[in-house]
């Protein structure tokens, strides 16, 4: 094994100096932080709205709930939104990390492989051919847009690993991008198809909406979330070193392969599960990476985490702004993440240059 | 350098060449005894041509038409996002009616020297005038004048019924998601469902919002309260599902309407179409939100 | 021998069969524990893909590569990496990492799934990066440095996964003349003093006369000549691979083989 002293190439001793950077205290403290502003958001979101209502009346058990109008606003109408866009924040949030360092391009979006207009298609041809059915109480929207996630996922990775078990990165890039195209174009026929009421939900449905009035869809999504991040839990290390280079990874004990389906599942589940709980809302999934790159850094053991939870705060926060600012009318959150994307985008490209 | 006789064979061909296309184009710009052949893009007009005796006229209809029943073996020509010109052009009508935004359209037949008919959609007034400028147009102006009269009256019948009597506030949903509360779309302050609740006894939540259709979050839907929930349906969504929808509605038990079970699901298109048929919506309303008056 | 590759073929896009580049025909080379291997040859012979069939990276098509007499498909790979590191010719990161990042992911096979570097670990990465000269870059962004800072770098990170076997693609490539020097005694001591078995590809062949013991010369994907220095770096041979006429002989003060190219042969 070679180990080295620090001797010079002549043999004489160097100075030495142990790097004083401590990636186990970096993380505790940024999980820590950016954990309780993720908490603190959460927990005050629910307060604050376009109707004031009373929390200790809220909470009161000895009003009968039919009666309580606070709770219901509270249990009813804002909790389940907070949670939902929690949820929906860091999944989406998480996703974008994955999907930059597996594509090796800070550009990368949740949204770039095609999955969300699968996602969409779905959702719109239930909402257009389906007259959105009904099973009991459970609407078939979600899981149409799930249904056709899911399929997206399958038709790009099909493409992407024809010729071997590593994906190709730049076929995978290729064939997402291709379908998001194809994609697009069958939306835009589905939607010339439709009459105008169907239009209108269609094109409502693609600005994202966290109203979800009630717990069954969050709780449905909640496994798949899970599940995603479950995954996501195996990959930082791999991505440090695939976001590198491909082949240095594999010579560092990567099993490249391996590492890429599971990014790239892991991420396409927890865009999928975000998508058909919400409709595919724009911009976090790059504005969160990116703003927590430049305050943490670029480790992605750090980064992920981090994420996710700034990616719950910051959909929250842009849900309170949406369904606040021009009360009584709301926003639909993707303009919101929209209008904070775009310029930030600016700002960082006036600033690198 | 043509010679005199040329020149004058010249002028001769000119002369009957405007005298023979020019008349036919002539005629069809004076209307005459009214338009024999209509086409018509707009479901509601489409009622109120067959209500005022100028069905027989109608030659053709849009995508969406389906009232009266002879309209579904009339051939269809496209609606407001896809009117198929050719095809109008080729059925020869003397008048077509069109959307108010269908600039391009207008410009189209307007240059094949076709007479137009331009819809505005609007509210009660709105609608009752269009019926009169329809007969005016088509020449049944006693029978559109006659129909209005006796709208007016049925109208005027629901608000005598209803005078005194409690006004409920109501939300007048005509849209959203099945099975769910998501994208709920209902009648803002302005337009020809507000008005029709007005006439109905009915006081809308929405009246403040200054259009015609506003989705409430579902905080704002427990914030207003109302005490009646009425939904509109166009036919053929809930017929399919089976289920009565309405359990929707029971998350929000804190609303006067859900406590009290006054949530009521009418269908038919013809409570969303601003025609003849308005009255009889105006009285659907009515039976629903003052059901004592109809013992 | 230590690290061997046994009859090996290996084809770029086989299985799509578009832009098929056979690459590897047919070769075997024998490594000894210890040695300074040299791998010569013009651009396409086959260097960059032999090296990355002796780290495991690929997968040879046909024959084997083993390791102390394991072939490489029995060993986890991040048992092989533990024991072999490479030196890239050219890394481009896709994020700004710090060097102290750069060189910390050396540590990766050593670590556990969800095991973070520890004080140890930084002090490796710490003498590793002061091996090679590069201390006081640590908290520089890596993509900021100039190319032979980054070789260096490079370099560092290789010697932070504490190998026994090191593989070299063209490293003094970007280095100024004093760095090469410095680059060259580093391997030089690495391979005396601590045993460690360098391969290194390379277009300078006086570096590979200075430092290799060993050569192995590659054309079109075939192994050439293989074999002790002194006996295989000769201008029939330089002639052979790069149809260049050189003049090849010890030159007094440096008390190694030299080559000063004279030509181009027509």
């Amino acid at each position: 094994m070679i180990t080295v002293d620090s001797a010079g190439a002549d043999g004489t001793p160097l100075p030495r100096r142990i790097p004083r950077s401590s990636i186990r205290g970096r993380l505790t403290a940024t999980l820590l932080g950016f954990g309780m502003v993720a908490l603190a958001t959460c927990a005050l979101a629910p307060l604050v709205g376009t109707t004031p209502i009373s929390l200790t009346r809220a909470l009161d058990p000895a009003i009968p709930f039919e009666q309580n109008v606070d709770a219901q606003i509270f249990f009813v109408a804002r909790l389940p939104r907070v949670l939902a866009g929690a949820l929906v924040g860091s999944a989406l949030a998480a996703a974008g990390v994955v999907f930059q360092a597996m594509l090796r391009n800070p550009l990368a979006t949740p949204f770039t492989l095609g999955v969300s207009a699968g996602a969409s298609l779905g959702a719109m041809l239930v909402i257009v051919f389906g007259g959105a059915l009904t099973f009991g109480s459970f609407s078939t929207v979600p899981a149409a847009s799930l249904a056709g996630a899911a399929a997206a996922t399958a038709v790009v990775y099909w493409l992407a690993t024809r010729h071997g078990h590593a994906i190709s990165t730049s076929v995978l890039l290729l064939a997402g991008v291709t379908l998001n195209s194809f994609l697009s174009a069958i939306i835009m026929f589905v939607q010339y198809l439709a009459d105008f009421a169907q239009v209108y939900r269609a094109a409502r449905w693609i600005m994202g909406d966290l109203d979800i009035g009630g717990y069954d869809t969050l709780i449905a999504s909640l496994p798949l979330v899970i599940a995603a991040f479950a995954l996501f839990a195996w990959l930082p290390s791999s991505l440090n070193l695939l976001s590198v280079d491909k082949d240095a990874a594999a010579a560092r004990g990567v099993d490249v392969p391996r590492a890429q389906r599971l990014a790239f599942f892991s991420a396409s589940l927890a865009t999928s599960a975000a998508v058909s709980l919400a409709g595919p809302i724009g911009f976090v999934g790059i504005v969160v990476p990116h703003l927590v790159r430049l305050l943490v850094g670029v480790d992605h053991r750090i980064v992920l985490p981090a994420s996710a939870l700034f990616g719950a705060a910051f959909l929250v926060a842009c849900d309170l702004v949406a369904r606040t600012i021009l009360s009584p009318v709301e926003i639909p959150v993707g303009i919101v993440t929209a209008m904070i994307g775009g310029p930030f985008f600016l700002w960082l490209l006036v600033r690198k240059s | 350098m043509a010679s005199r006789t040329q020149k004058l064979i010249a002028l001769v061909a000119v002369a009957l060449a405007v005298f023979f296309l020019g008349t036919p184009l002539a005629q069809s710009r004076e209307g005459g005894a009214g338009p024999g052949r209509i086409v018509s893009l707009v479901p509601a007009i489409t009622e109120m041509l067959f209500a005022i005796g100028a069905g027989p006229q109608v030659v053709a209809v849009s995508s969406y038409d389906e009232f009266p029943a002879e309209v579904k073996a009339l051939p269809k020509v496209g609606a407001l996002l896809d009117p198929d010109t050719e095809r109008i052009l080729a059925l020869r009508p003397d008048l077509v009616v069109v959307y108010g935004s269908q600039s391009d359209l207008q410009t189209q037949l307007e240059r094949a020297h076709l007479r137009t008919f331009s819809y505005r959609h609007g509210g009660i007034a709105t609608t009752l005038g269009t019926i009169r400028d329809i007969g005016v147009a088509t020449g049944h102006r006693k029978e559109s004048s006659d129909l209005v009269s006796s709208l007016q009256a049925r109208l005027d019948a629901v608000r005598d019924r209803v005078k005194g009597r409690t006004r409920p506030r109501v939300v007048l949903v005509f849209e959203r998601q099945a099975g769910t509360l998501r994208e709920v779309y209902a009648s803002g302050g302005v337009g020809f469902l507000h008005e029709m609740l007005d006439v109905a006894g009915g006081t809308n939540v929405f009246a403040d919002v200054a259009r015609e259709s506003v989705q409430p979050s579902i905080e704002t839907l427990l914030a207003r309260a109302p005490d009646v929930i009425l939904e509109v349906r166009a036919s053929g969504l809930i017929e399919k599902t089976g289920a009565d929808d309405a359990d929707a509605w029971s998350a929000l038990s804190s609303v006067p309407a859900v406590k009290n079970r006054r949530v009521h699901l009418l269908r038919g298109d013809y409570l969303v179409v601003p025609g003849p048929r308005l009255a009889m919506a105006t009285e659907a309303f009515a039976r629903a939100l003052h059901p004592e008056t109809f013992k | 021998m230590f690290l061997i590759a046994d009859r090996v073929s290996y084809t770029y896009n086989r299985r799509t069969g578009v832009e098929a580049v056979k690459a590897l025909r047919d070769i075997s080379v024998g490594i000894d524990r210890g040695s300074f291997t040299g791998v010569i040859g013009p651009n396409g012979c086959g260097k960059t893909t032999l090296l990355k069939l002796l780290a495991g990276v690929h997968t040879p098509d046909s024959g084997s590569i083993s390791l102390d007499g394991r072939p490489l498909p029995t060993m986890s790979k991040r048992y092989v990496a533990r024991r072999i590191a490479v030196v890239p010719q050219e890394t481009h990161p896709a994020f700004e990492y710090t060097v102290l990042e750069m060189a910390l992911m050396g540590r990766h096979p050593h670590l556990g799934p969800f095991q973070l570097e520890g004080p140890a670990d930084l002090a490796i990465a710490g003498e590793a990066l002061a091996a090679t000269g590069t201390s006081h870059l640590a908290e520089r962004s890596y993509m900021s440095l100039s190319g032979g800072e980054k070789q260096r770098v490079i370099i560092a990170s290789a010697l932070t996964q504490s190998p026994e076997v090191l593989l070299l693609d063209e490293p003094t490539a970007s280095l100024d003349l004093g760095y090469q020097l410095e680059v060259g005694l580093l391997l030089r001591r690495l391979n005396r003093e601590r045993s460690a078995t360098m391969v290194m590809a390379t277009h300078d062949l006086n570096l590979a006369a200075s430092l290799c013991d060993t050569l192995v010369l590659m054309r079109n994907g075939r192994v050439l000549a293989s074999g002790n220095t002194a006996d295989v770096l000769t201008s029939a041979m330089v002639r052979q691979l790069y149809d260049v006429e050189a003049d090849v002989r010890v030159h007094e003060l440096a008390g190694h083989l030299t080559v000063v190219p004279l030509g181009r042969l027509s």
